[in-house]
């Protein structure tokens, strides 16, 4: 084999130094930017973590939720808080309005002290979060016995809906 | 003799330290990105059973009642009867919202001043059915000229009992 010229040997050591893979990633980063900026805007500060197991019914309400007490009742159990305290069942046979675990529970709650005063006002409300399925006899003991524990002030928790 | 030119290679941008940082970012915000967003109705309670409030006020002649039952979805004024005749029949779907909105809106029109209704539902209605008729007693979208806006009708609601049926 003939020996390379010397300019034949410049271009071979060129070419086997050049090992950059040039990938074509402007459109990647152009996507991926915009993705950025998109999930950015969209993290919000929710107050309410929605929960998996409760099917929430949705509403035209614009209302802003507020840290208050939660109450949630799915179809098997009534938790407050994230501790579960009564079983629909149970709650359903009693003959009463009233359920008397989640009373025991709610003044529990309602006996902590308010440490700041501009939580006062909110510490006597209770955010109720249903499933859409509950029947409305569940609902009513549960607000029943919210209110006999002193929390007067119900609002229910909804998904936003904006088509009207 | 040939032109001289520089032999220009394209320039290499250093982004692989970027693209780390946004495939973490990525799924980072993905995961934490809400879809949903919450709201809350808030409830006004009826007052417990007292004569005194219970009164016939004469500034406010009206006191709207609407009633979810097991078929049917019906208007009342408490002091003057129905309001509407015959009742608001159900959809296979649940309540028929948009009837029922228009029949609020044209209330609201007679009424403007009015911010009270009562919701009174039946043992077995589901809540997501008793939402929907808040919903619609609440607020809705109106047409003024173009645009829709979305109006309050009645916004202080309180949820209660359904009165029984008398065989």
């Amino acid at each position: 084999m003939k020996p390379l010229t010397p300019l034949q040997r410049r271009k071979e050591r060129k070419s086997r130094n050049e090992n950059a893979l040039d990938m074509n990633l402007v459109s990647l980063i152009d996507v991926f930017t915009l993705l950025i900026f998109f999930l950015m805007s969209n993290v919000g500060v929710e107050t309410l973590a929605s929960a998996r197991a409760v099917q929430l019914p949705e509403s035209m309400s614009q209302k802003a939720p507020k840290e208050t007490l939660l109450v949630v009742v799915t179809a098997n159990e009534i938790l407050v808080g994230s501790n579960v305290v009564a079983n629909v069942a149970d709650a359903l046979a009693v003959p009463d309005d009233m359920i008397q675990p989640l009373k025991a529970a709610l003044d529990v709650e309602a006996a902590r002290e308010v440490i700041r005063k501009e939580n006062e006002a909110d510490s006597k409300r209770v955010t109720i979060m249903g499933d859409k399925d509950i029947p409305y006899r569940l609902l009513k003991k549960v607000m029943v016995t919210a209110a006999r524990a002193g929390y007067s002030d119900v609002s229910f928790a909804v998904r936003q809906r904006f088509e009207p | 003799m040939p032109a001289r030119r520089l032999k220009k290679t394209p320039a290499h941008l250093e982004i692989t330290a970027f693209i780390n940082l946004i495939v973490v970012l990525v799924p980072f915000l993905l995961s934490v990105a809400v879809f949903t967003h919450l709201a809350v109705i808030d409830l006004s309670l009826p007052a417990q059973s007292n004569e005194q409030i219970q009164k016939l006020d004469p500034d406010k002649p009206l006191k709207l009642e609407v009633i979810v039952r097991k078929g049917w979805v019906e208007v009342n004024d408490k002091h003057g009867g129905r309001l509407i005749d015959p009742p608001i029949p159900n959809l296979v779907t649940g309540p028929d919202v948009k009837t029922l909105s228009a029949t609020i809106e044209a209330i609201k029109l007679k009424y403007p001043q009015h911010d009270d209704a009562s919701v009174l539902a039946e043992n077995d209605i589901p809540y997501d059915a008793l939402v929907q008729v808040m919903d619609a007693v609440r607020a809705g979208h109106q047409v003024q000229g173009k645009e829709l806006v979305f109006t309050d009708y009645f916004p202080n609601i309180s949820v209660g009992d359904a009165p029984v049926i008398r065989q």
